[in-house]
């Protein structure tokens, strides 16, 4: 008989609560799950940082907005893209001043206390 | 239709299931395919490489069976999961002798047997919590409760059919499946209750 691969008890045992939970996390979702699509005061105080990425051979114009207080909280909208860098460049800082709710900057964070798990 | 050498393989599941392994001979085999012993040994050098094969396609069925657990979120999928083991342990009766031999001819398959055991009650007892988390079975009442009805389940699931041959009393699938289900009613909820009187004109057409 061909040898196949084995997993002992315990692994297996959790893998078996895994999909337990498979049909409990993945049950349609009610309407109090979607308020936060709707309750986005928290945008009000949000410092607006713009970023530039490499997307299909042109420069991409992203806007990411984050709170103050929590950096963790923050939404990334794509806004155009651009084939100069240099233009993407100006009008990224362009939109980022008429973005913003603090013209002068001084509600501003660094991108990098944003972290995001690559994994 | 089959090629001989799955021809050789059901002949030899029939006769381990009506004489046991160990006493089946390559002559019985070949008579049973209705060929001969030369043309046997062309398809199979000696009985261990029968025996062998016929082992693969019993863990192959086997394994199957265990990949159905949970592929739906209620009652009727235990049920299904059921009739699929009352199926492969009416098909390949001559696994008792198996889980009791001492020593078998190829040690191997004691151990995948022991797998397949084990799998078997771990998948019972995460089906009963499963069902504890959707409050259609109690929550257990003292540790390890479950566990032992867990236990009791892979009992009657994998003895039930020997239990009735032995006592000469029929071996119907139905019976087989009540017998399973009536572990469990006792931890029912309400809710649980109601959901397996909801689906029982389905259970009896399974």
């Amino acid at each position: 008989m061909k040898p196949h691969f084995r997993i002992d008890e315990v692994t297996y045992s959790h893998l078996l609560g895994r999909l337990n939970d498979l049909h409990v996390t993945d049950k349609r979702g009610t309407l109090p799950d979607f308020i936060f699509f709707h309750k986005d005061e928290w945008l009000a105080d949000t410092a607006v940082i713009e970023e530039l990425t490499r997307h299909k051979g042109e420069w991409q114009v992203n806007l990411v907005f984050a709170h103050t207080n929590n950096p963790m909280r923050f939404i990334r909208r794509q806004i155009t893209s651009y084939s100069c860098p240099r233009k993407a460049s100006l009008f990224a800082s362009l939109m980022r001043r008429l973005a913003a709710k603090d013209q002068r900057g001084t509600q501003a964070i660094s991108i990098n206390d944003i972290f995001v798990a690559q994994n | 239709m089959h090629n001989t050498k799955e021809k050789i393989v059901l002949a030899s599941i029939k006769l381990f299931n009506e004489h046991g392994v160990a006493s089946v001979r390559l002559q019985q085999i070949a008579d049973e395919t209705g060929i001969s012993v030369g043309n046997l040994a062309y398809h199979f050098r000696n009985k261990e490489a029968i025996v062998s094969s016929v082992y693969e396609k019993l863990f192959d069925e086997f394994r199957q069976l265990l990949s159905t657990y949970l592929l739906t979120p209620s009652f009727t999928d235990f049920d299904m999961q059921m009739s699929g083991y009352f199926e492969f342990f009416k098909t390949y009766r001559f696994y008792i002798t198996d889980l009791f031999s001492a020593e078998h001819p190829l040690p191997e398959i004691q151990s995948e047997w022991e797998m397949f055991m084990n799998k078997m009650i771990l998948q019972i007892r995460n089906r009963i919590d499963f069902h504890v988390s959707r409050g259609e079975l109690l929550p257990e009442s003292s540790q390890g409760t479950y566990h032992l009805i867990a236990e009791s389940i892979w009992m009657t699931l994998v003895f039930w059919i020997p239990q009735q041959t032995i006592r000469r009393k029929p071996v119907t699938e139905g019976r087989y499946r009540m017998a399973v289900w009536n572990h469990l009613k006792p931890y029912f909820t309400q809710k649980g209750l109601d959901t397996f009187e909801l689906i029982s004109p389905v259970l009896s057409q399974n």
